[in-house]
């Protein structure tokens, strides 16, 4: 039993990439060790910006022997054929076997595959996984053909404390790698993983990532002392990624900028400078940051802390000026910008995508009963900021900056509110708002961007989703289930559709009405079983089903409802046992409406009912039938599944006990009569047809 | 050791001359970065090896702020370093450049964040990182990938190292207009503000408030049609010029505000299209 050592030394891999092609690697690894029929332990991998390195424990020394049987030709088959096959096997006739089969007396050869050296394998399994290696993004250098991340700088390959030799890349595969860049830039030669670990740890490099993620958090709140880092695992993961050796610091902000908005403080810390912005004990933002690098320094990073005070400096410089310039005149004046600024080329401008808010909100806001004039304010002025200075200069303020300039104008409170908000959820399963107006605007938005991308033809293929259309689907959704009100989506699409003034946009392909709410609507279905699966974890199948039986122009609150209830159902026996019911009853039905020419629609009639499980089955159908209707009707789908669980007893005596197919007709009829009223009953619910189980 | 502007460059050529650069002058026609010298942009197409270095003042009339602002500027100068193939080693071959100019890459804390590099109007693109001293980006460093729109083969290493910003790191200064120029202890002691703030006054007035918008769509369609016209002349040079002039005509337009969104996308089309043309011409003629 050995262990395998592999180390891909490479020049700076993107941070982003980086916990990926860790968890690839160790993918690919266990794929390449099963095909060649190594056994191991564990596989390990580790990433640094400069590494991916990969342990694998306990491997053989080598792979097993296998017998391998090759069939000849028959014993009377013609000499040149038989010749034929000794040459190709290489033994004589009389070292052959025979083979006796039904179809005759085969020359036959059993030949010893003798298991491989593990240690002539690794290579190949090392130069499988560099070729077969997929990163979001791969480069090629030099005058190589080969391509990676970026370029490929050499090769650590030890099995068992030898070096296993192998070239890719114009490089050779030793026992020798790099420390630090930096800090300890000689070569050293390693034995083992351990070895590897501790020598990399004394040439400044910690190489995993978890532990190095944990020290920059712990830096930083040293550094911090009574201060406290603004919360942001995003920024920890991605500074992770930028550093072998994380050594934190703290830099002051100059007091003057400190009255600048938060978010335009924070931004270029965090997002341009990979800073971590600093809170005091009452959640204020401090005149500090936290940042990480990646050496010790001789000045103990007076040199880097200067330099990062200086570029932070001004950049807030900038933003201080953009502050001012920006608010020179009205928020409103932004609009006139908007007008040269296209939403899309067959779409129109984004002003005219605002003037369609203004109306689509208010349109919005009348039908849930809600303060008009505030949604139709906010909507105005919610893509005003996108022509501002500083949006300009930092986007990711879009909707931010917007708030600020119209609470500074003052604007009322929820407008100011709904203009920021009307973007949220700004990530899946982000927060959604929790006022009114910025849920009409923010669906509003949505709506208007999907129906017309869907009208025009545009809608998302494979991976292509250039205009965002799917996190589009995935906000729209998440925003119908709020808390205040929930209406039905075709509805919404019908009032966007309209807003558009097609004819003189007259766009190259235009879909009607109809179509083009018909594919968002099947869109938004799609984007919902998603939306499901991530959030509460159901089944597909079960979205699928109750999509199947819902009335045509359902809510999404309806549906996640119906969905949640028939979770719980299927997770206890009384589901499964309904569902398999469910599948003999419309089994039964299917084969004897084929063979009977007839469509079974559940009109039992109670004398021919005979067998008093049948009787009961009856019975209980007939009473709880109506009841889950009713329930359905109100949204209660709580008591509706809970009703059709009581069935779940009778159902079972009745396959038990009861034979559907007896020779007495009119039996037979009524009780296929009874499937078939079990079946409606089933569906009120959901389409069990559709369920896996 | 001494940090003023035009020691940097000096000791930038040096250094580069000792690694076989060719040490060549600023191309003598506005640009807007020095990927735009057909030093860099014609000979990274093609097989043959080549190695050149060179300063070039760089326009962004959008970026012009009247001399007002202490990092932005209408023109700057970028030192462009072209390695074709890219060594094995570049990246260290870099890191040694700086250390040649003085900035020690652990006192700075130098670092290769990513940032792949993407030219739309000369339909170049390439993967690589910013380099970071101090948190201040100082050097663009790419691995072309296409150029054109054709493939590069073999690759090149592009090095842009933004000098204005490179030597603020290094003399430790806040504005750039104090940046010394030349010896500030010798006898005609000079800033880049004695050197450069004029310029930077006049030619913001001009892009932002002068600018004859109609005067420059003509002179676009004019050098639009004259590297055509070379093109079909197969002289490949010239014409590259031109696509050159059509590129800063359209970044002055830009400046000015003229353009709306689907224009501005429709002239960047246009510069593209004749960068790829001269780019197909140079391949023809393999003189790559």
């Amino acid at each position: 039993m050995a262990e395998w050592l592999f180390e891909i030394l490479s020049e700076e891999i993107p941070s982003r990439m980086q916990k990926g092609a860790m968890e690839q690697l160790k993918t690919l690894a266990e794929t390449h060790l099963q095909e060649a029929g190594l056994s191991f332990t564990q596989v390990r991998t580790f990433v640094t910006p400069r590494r991916l390195t990969l342990v694998v424990d306990d491997l053989p020394l080598q792979t097993a022997d296998r017998l391998e049987e090759k069939k000849g030709p028959r014993l009377d088959a013609p000499q040149t054929a038989i010749d034929g096959f000794l040459k190709t096997v290489g033994i004589t006739r009389d070292e052959c076997e025979v083979l006796d089969t039904p179809k005759g007396k085969f020359l036959c050869v059993t030949k010893k595959e003798r298991g491989q050296p593990t240690q002539e394998i690794l290579p190949r399994i090392a130069v499988s996984i560099l070729e077969s290696f997929r990163w979001p993004k791969s480069m090629r250098w030099g005058d190589l053909s080969v391509s990676w991340v970026r370029p490929l700088r050499g090769f650590v390959n030890v099995f068992e404390g030898n070096v296993v030799p192998f070239s890719y890349a114009g490089l050779i595969a030793s026992n020798t790698t790099q420390g630090h860049r930096f800090l300890a830039p000689k070569t050293f030669t390693v034995t083992n993983f351990q070895d590897y670990a501790e020598k990399l740890r004394r040439h400044f490099v910690i190489l995993d990532w978890q532990e190095r993620r944990n020290l920059i958090q712990q830096g930083i709140l040293d550094v911090a002392k009574d201060l406290k880092p603004l919360e942001d695992e995003a920024l920890l993961d991605e500074v992770t990624g930028l550093v072998e050796w994380p050594v934190s610091l703290k830099g002051k902000v100059d007091a003057h900028f400190m009255n600048l908005p938060r978010e335009v403080i924070t931004t270029p810390m965090r997002v341009h400078q990979r800073y971590f912005p600093l809170l005091d004990s009452s959640e204020n933002l401090a005149p500090f940051f936290g940042v990480i690098a990646n050496v010790e320094t001789p000045d103990h990073g007076r040199t880097i802390v200067t330099g990062n005070e200086r570029v932070l400096r001004a950049r807030l410089a900038d933003a201080q000026f953009f502050w001012k310039q920006d608010q020179k005149l009205p928020l409103d004046h932004f609009n006139v910008s908007l007008k040269t600024r296209l939403f899309h080329q067959q779409l129109g401008s984004l002003f005219e995508k605002v003037e369609r808010l203004v109306k689509l909100s208010s349109k919005i806001a009348q039908k849930v009963g809600a303060d008009s004039s505030v949604v139709t304010r906010a909507a105005l002025l919610c893509k005003a900021d996108l022509a501002s200075q500083m949006v300009n200069e930092f986007p990711e303020l879009q909707g931010i900056m917007g708030r600020y300039y119209a609470q500074n104008q003052g604007e009322s409170p929820e407008t100011a509110r709904a203009i920021e908000e009307h973007y949220w959820p700004k990530v899946s399963g982000g927060a959604i708002p929790d006022a009114t107006p910025s849920l009409i605007l923010a669906m509003a938005d949505r709506l208007d961007t999907l129906i017309g991308f869907f009208a025009i033809g545009i809608s998302p293929t494979g991976s292509k989703d250039p205009f965002a259309l799917r996190r589009a689907g995935l906000g729209l959704i998440a925003l119908s289930l709020n808390s205040y009100f929930s209406l039905p989506m075709t509805e919404l699409l019908s009032w966007a559709y309209d807003g558009y003034p097609w004819s003189e946009l007259s766009p190259s392909l235009l879909k009607n009405k109809e179509e083009a709410i018909s594919d968002v609507w099947k869109f938004l279905l799609e984007r919902f079983k998603f939306f499901l699966r991530d959030g509460q974890g159901s089944p597909y199948d079960h979205v699928d089903a109750v999509i199947g039986v819902a009335h045509t122009n359902p809510t999404f609150l309806d549906l996640v409802l119906r969905v949640k209830t028939l979770d719980q159902l299927m997770d206890g026996k009384d589901g499964q046992n309904l569902l398999t019911a469910y599948k003999r009853a419309s089994n039964i039905l299917k084969i004897e409406e084929e063979k009977d020419k007839k469509h079974y629609e559940g009109q039992v009639s109670a004398d021919h009912l005979t067998s008093s499980e049948e009787k009961a089955l009856f019975a209980n159908l007939s009473e709880k039938s109506p009841l889950i209707q009713e329930f359905i009707a109100k949204g209660n789908f709580v008591q509706a599944v809970q009703d059709l669980a009581t069935l779940r007893p009778f159902v079972d005596q009745f396959f038990d006990k009861v034979i559907v197919n007896t020779e007495e007709v009119p039996l037979r009829q009524n009780r296929l009569h009874l499937l078939a009223f079990l079946r409606k009953t089933l569906h009120q619910v959901a389409d069990f047809s559709k369920l896996e189980g | 050791m001494k940090t003023d502007f035009q020691t940097i460059i000096l000791k930038l050529q040096e250094f580069w001359s000792l690694q076989g650069c060719v040490i060549l002058q600023p191309y003598d026609a506005e640009v807007g970065a020095g990927t735009f010298h057909p030093a860099t942009t014609l000979k990274a197409l093609g097989p043959k090896s080549w190695r050149a270095a060179y300063v070039q003042p760089s326009r962004r009339p959008g970026d012009g702020r009247y001399g007002e602002n202490p990092n932005r500027l209408y023109r700057h100068h970028q030192y462009q370093v072209i390695l074709k193939p890219s060594p094995i080693d570049v990246q260290d071959i870099y890191l040694e450049s700086l250390r040649h100019i003085g900035l020690d890459p652990i006192l700075h804390d130098v670092r290769f964040v990513e940032d792949d590099w993407e030219s739309p109007t000369l339909g170049a693109a390439g993967l690589g990182w910013e380099v970071w001293a101090g948190g201040q980006e100082v050097t663009q460093f790419t691995y072309f990938q296409q150029v054109g729109g054709f493939p590069c083969n073999p690759v090149s290493a592009e090095l842009t190292y933004g000098l204005e910003r490179l030597i603020m790191t290094l003399q430790g200064i806040e504005n750039v207009y104090d940046l010394t120029w030349n010896d500030p202890n010798g006898p005609s002691p000079m800033t880049y503000g004695d050197v450069a703030q004029q310029m930077e006054r006049e030619f913001s007035a001009f892009s932002f408030e002068y600018l004859d918008a109609p005067m420059i769509f003509r002179h676009f369609e004019d050098a639009e049609s004259m590297c055509t016209l070379l093109i079909h002349k197969q002289l490949v040079l010239p014409a590259y010029e031109h696509c050159l002039k059509a590129s800063h005509l359209f970044n002055l337009l830009d400046a000015r505000g003229v353009l709306s969104v689907t224009e501005r996308a429709n002239f960047i089309g246009r510069v593209r299209a004749l960068a790829r043309q001269c780019c197909e011409l140079w391949m023809e003629n393999s003189h790559g």
